[in-house]
C-alpha cells in the first residue's frame, strides 16, 4: 500500500499523467497518476491519505524546485496535470466530506489584465496543497471578488497582475474587499509586484512564487 | 541656483548642471541604460563614483546592499547631483541599423524624409525622390529610454505625468536629426513620413496613453496623424507635409505596416511571415488576400532588460557566439572586454549550450550550478535561460496561433522574414535549433530594418500602398486564443 503512495508521489512530482504519456522520459511505460490513484482507491487506501501523503508532498516538492529555479513552467504544468488526473478521482470524497479541504482560495487576474498563466500556476499549486479553488479568471474587478466571498465566507483571496499599469487596480480591489470584511486575508503576486507595494495597498501578503503562496495559506489554516 | 560640475571619465566630458539634477537626466545620453525606467528595480544603471559624494537614501542603500556592489557604486536612477563629482562611465557606441536596400518606385520630384521611430532607436533618411537615392542618414537612441526599455514602462511614465515631456523630447530629437540631414545635403524635404509602434505614435502625437495601459488596449483613433513643421517646433517651411502613419491595432503600429510593404507579402500568393524582433516583438502572417498580425512581449529579454548581465547591442556587448565542441568563442562589439550579452548572442548561447549538452530541453543547467560562464566575467544564470525560454516561446506561439487563425500549418508558410534592431546579427541556424522559429533553413531570411525600408516606400505616391495593406490587415490578440496557455508552455521547451 505504501508502495502505491510512493509511486503516486513520484508520478505527480515528475509529471507522469498516465501510462501512455511519453513524459517524463525516465518513467516511460510506467503507470501514471491516473492508474496509481485508481489502484490506491481499489486497494482501499483512505482518500485523505492519498491527498496528504502523495499529492500534497509531491506538489510541495514541485513548488520548492520551482522557487529554487531547478524546474520551470513546463515541468510544473506537467506535475499539475498529473495532480489533476488524481484529483478528479478524489472529487467525490471532497463532496461527501471523506476528505477535508484546508479552506477555499478565491483567485483572479485583476481588472484590465488578461495574463493568466501565472495565476493558473498558483491556483494549481494551491489546489495541490489541499485547498479548494474558486478561479474567477481574468479582468476581474472588486465586485466579482466580493460576490465570490459572499458565496464562500472565510475564503482567502489571491490577486494577480503582470503589468505595472494594471497592478494599480489591486489597490481598489483590496480596499473593496476590506471594506466588506476587514478580516478577509488578501495575498498578491505577479512580476511587477513586491512587498513594498503590498504594504502600500494594505494587502496581507506578497507571494514571490507559488510555493510562498501555499506556505502562507497553510500557516493561515493551521 | 547652485551649480555643479559632473566629469565623465574616461569620456573626458564635463557637464554643468543645476543642484538636485537627477543623474538619469544626464547619463542616458552616454549609454547608461535604464531598463526599468528609474523605478530602482533592475539595478542596471550602476555608475562608479571616482571623486565627490552622492548621498544615498535609505531605499537606495537597501538596493545597493541587495546587489552586493562595491562601496563606490551608485544606481544612477536614484542619485541626485548635490556637489561636483567625477563618474566612471563605460566607453560607448551603439549599433543602429539603417538601410540601403533597393526597392521598386515611381520617380517623383522633390525630397522626402523617412523616419523609423523605434522604442529604443531612431533612424532618419533623406531620400531624393526621382532616384530613391539616400542623401543623408542620422541615427540616435530614443531619448525616452530613460523612462524604461519597454512599452509598458513608457505608458507608465505617461500615466505618471511625463507624457508632455516625452512628446517634446521625441519631437525635438527627430527635428534635430532632420535638420542635421538638411544641413548636410542642403535640401529641404517636401514630405516627412514617420512610422513606429502605437505607443510611439501616441507619444509623438501628444495623445493620451491611458487606453493602451490596460485591456482592451484599443485606441479611439489610430489613424494617420498630420502635422505642420511649426506645430512640432521644427525650423523648416510649413509647406512640408509631415505624417505619422496609421497603426494597425493595439500595440502593432505603422512600423509593421511598413514592414509588410518591405516584404511585399501583401502581393504574394503564398503565405509569408514577418517576425520583428524589436523591443516589442511583432509577428505578421498572410498573403495577397488577407494578413493578420499580433504583438508579443518578447522584446525585453532580447534587449537585455530582464537578464542579469543583459544589455543592448552597444560597445562591450557579446554579439555572437561560436563553439568548437569544447569551448565557446565570443565576438564583442567594439572588440573590447565583454561586459554583458545582447539579444543575438543570447539566442546563440541557448542553441550552443543545448548542442554542447550543458543545458537540457527545459533549459535546466546540467551541472546543477546556478549559472554558466560564457566569456569572463559574463555569465548566464538559470533564470536568464528561463527568460530566453519565455521570449522564444512567445515568438513561436505567435506564429503558431496566427497560422491556426488562417487555418494553415506553420509548415505551410513558404517564407519567413526576420527583421528588427539586432535582426542582422542573428544566426538563423540558431533560431531554428532553439525552436524559436519552426521552419527549415531554406525558408528563413534576414531582412534588416523593414520599418525603415517600408517608410521609404511610403514616400512615393499618395498613401495608396499603405491603404492597400491596411485594407487587408487585421490584428488579433494572442492571449484570447483558446489553447494559448498550452501552446505557449509547450513552446518553452528547447529544440
Amino acid at each position: 500500500m505504501n508502495e502505491i503512495i510512493e509511486k503516486l508521489l513520484e508520478a505527480v512530482e515528475f509529471g507522469k499523467i498516465d501510462q501512455k504519456s511519453p513524459y517524463p522520459p525516465q518513467l516511460r511505460g510506467m503507470d501514471g497518476s491516473h492508474e496509481l490513484t485508481q489502484q490506491a482507491l481499489a486497494a482501499g487506501v483512505d482518500p485523505q491519505r492519498i491527498l496528504e501523503d502523495a499529492l500534497i508532498p509531491a506538489m510541495g516538492n514541485v513548488g520548492k524546485k520551482f522557487a529554487e529555479n531547478k524546474i520551470f513552467v513546463p515541468q510544473m504544468l506537467m506535475s499539475a496535470k498529473a495532480m489533476g488526473a488524481s484529483m478528479v478521482q478524489l472529487k467525490p470524497f471532497f463532496a461527501s466530506g471523506a476528505i477535508k479541504s484546508k479552506g477555499t482560495f478565491i483567485i483572479g487576474t485583476v481588472k484590465g489584465d488578461l495574463h493568466d498563466i501565472g495565476k493558473n500556476l498558483v491556483a494549481m499549486m494551491v489546489e495541490g496543497g489541499g485547498w479548494t479553488i474558486v478561479d474567477l479568471g481574468v479582468d476581474v474587478g472588486s465586485e466579482r471578488f466580493i460576490e465570490a466571498l459572499k458565496s464562500n465566507p472565510g475564503a482567502v483571496v489571491g490577486l494577480s497582475a503582470l503589468l505595472t499599469t494594471t497592478m494599480v487596480n489591486m489597490g481598489d480591489i483590496v480596499a473593496g474587499i476590506k471594506a466588506c470584511d476587514p478580516a478577509t486575508k488578501v495575498l498578491i503576486g505577479g512580476a511587477p509586484v513586491n512587498a513594498d507595494f503590498c504594504r502600500s495597498i494594505g494587502a496581507d501578503f506578497y507571494a514571490p512564487d507559488p510555493q510562498n503562496a501555499v506556505e502562507y495559506l497553510n500557516k493561515l489554516a493551521s | 541656483m547652485k551649480q555643479h560640475n559632473i566629469r565623465l571619465h574616461p569620456l573626458g566630458k564635463e557637464l554643468v548642471v543645476n543642484d538636485q539634477t537627477p543623474l538619469i537626466d544626464l547619463l542616458h545620453e552616454f549609454g547608461v541604460e535604464f531598463p526599468c525606467g528609474g523605478r530602482g528595480t533592475c539595478g542596471k544603471c550602476q555608475v562608479s563614483l571616482l571623486k565627490g559624494k552622492i548621498t544615498v537614501s535609505e531605499i537606495h542603500r537597501r538596493k545597493l546592499d541587495h546587489l552586493h556592489l562595491p562601496s563606490n557604486v551608485r544606481l544612477a536612477c536614484m542619485s541626485l547631483c548635490t556637489e561636483s563629482i567625477t563618474l566612471q562611465v563605460e566607453q560607448y557606441d551603439h549599433l543602429i541599423l539603417a538601410d540601403e536596400t533597393n526597392f521598386e518606385f515611381m520617380p517623383e520630384r522633390g525630397f522626402g524624409v523617412a523616419v523609423d521611430l523605434g522604442t529604443t532607436t531612431l533612424v532618419t533618411q533623406l531620400v531624393e525622390l526621382n532616384s530613391a537615392r539616400i542623401l543623408a542618414v542620422e541615427t540616435m537612441l530614443n531619448p525616452q529610454v530613460k523612462y524604461g526599455a519597454d512599452l509598458i514602462s513608457r505608458i507608465q511614465a505617461g500615466l505618471d505625468g511625463h507624457s508632455t515631456e516625452m512628446t517634446l523630447l521625441i519631437r525635438s530629437a527627430v527635428g534635430n536629426m532632420i535638420r542635421l540631414m538638411m544641413e548636410g545635403a542642403k535640401q529641404i524635404p517636401d514630405k516627412v513620413i514617420l512610422v513606429g509602434n502605437t505607443v510611439m505614435q501616441m507619444i509623438f502625437s501628444g495623445c493620451d496613453l491611458t487606453p493602451l495601459s490596460c485591456y482592451p488596449f484599443q485606441l479611439e483613433n489610430p489613424g494617420t496623424k498630420t502635422f505642420t513643421a511649426s506645430e512640432l517646433d521644427w525650423d523648416f517651411p510649413d509647406g512640408t507635409k509631415i505624417e505619422f502613419y496609421p497603426s494597425i491595432g493595439s500595440f502593432v503600429g505603422s512600423d509593421i505596416l511598413a514592414g509588410i510593404a518591405a516584404t511585399g507579402l501583401h502581393r504574394k500568393e503564398q503565405y509569408t511571415a514577418l517576425i520583428d524582433l524589436g523591443t516589442n516583438g511583432e509577428i505578421v502572417l498572410g498573403n495577397r488576400d488577407h494578413i493578420i498580425c499580433a504583438s508579443t512581449a518578447a522584446g525585453p529579454a532580447f534587449e537585455g532588460a530582464n537578464l542579469s548581465m543583459g544589455m543592448r547591442a552597444v560597445t562591450g556587448a557579446i554579439s555572437s557566439l561560436r563553439h568548437d565542441g569544447k569551448t565557446i568563442q565570443s565576438s564583442v562589439i567594439g572588440n573590447t572586454k565583454p561586459r554583458g550579452i545582447c539579444g543575438s548572442a543570447l539566442i546563440d548561447a541557448a542553441a550552443i549550450l543545448l548542442e554542447m549538452g550543458l543545458i537540457g530541453d527545459f533549459g535546466e543547467i546540467q551541472s546543477g550550478e546556478n549559472s554558466i560562464l560564457i566569456d569572463d566575467p559574463v555569465r548566464l544564470t538559470q533564470k536568464d535561460i528561463y527568460e530566453f525560454l519565455l521570449a522564444k516561446a512567445a515568438i513561436a506561439t505567435g506564429v503558431t496561433i496566427l497560422a491556426k487563425n488562417l487555418g494553415i500549418e506553420t509548415s505551410g508558410i513558404s517564407e519567413i522574414y526576420i527583421a528588427g534592431g539586432f535582426g542582422n546579427y542573428i544566426n538563423l541556424k540558431h533560431l531554428l535549433s532553439t525552436g524559436m522559429v519552426e521552419t527549415t533553413g531554406d525558408k528563413i531570411h534576414k531582412m534588416g530594418n523593414t520599418a525603415l525600408i517600408g517608410a521609404k516606400m511610403f514616400l512615393f505616391g499618395k498613401g495608396e500602398l499603405a491603404d492597400e495593406i491596411l485594407g487587408k490587415t487585421s490584428h488579433i490578440n494572442l492571449e484570447a486564443f483558446p489553447d494559448f496557455q498550452d501552446i505557449y508552455i509547450s513552446k518553452m521547451i528547447l529544440g
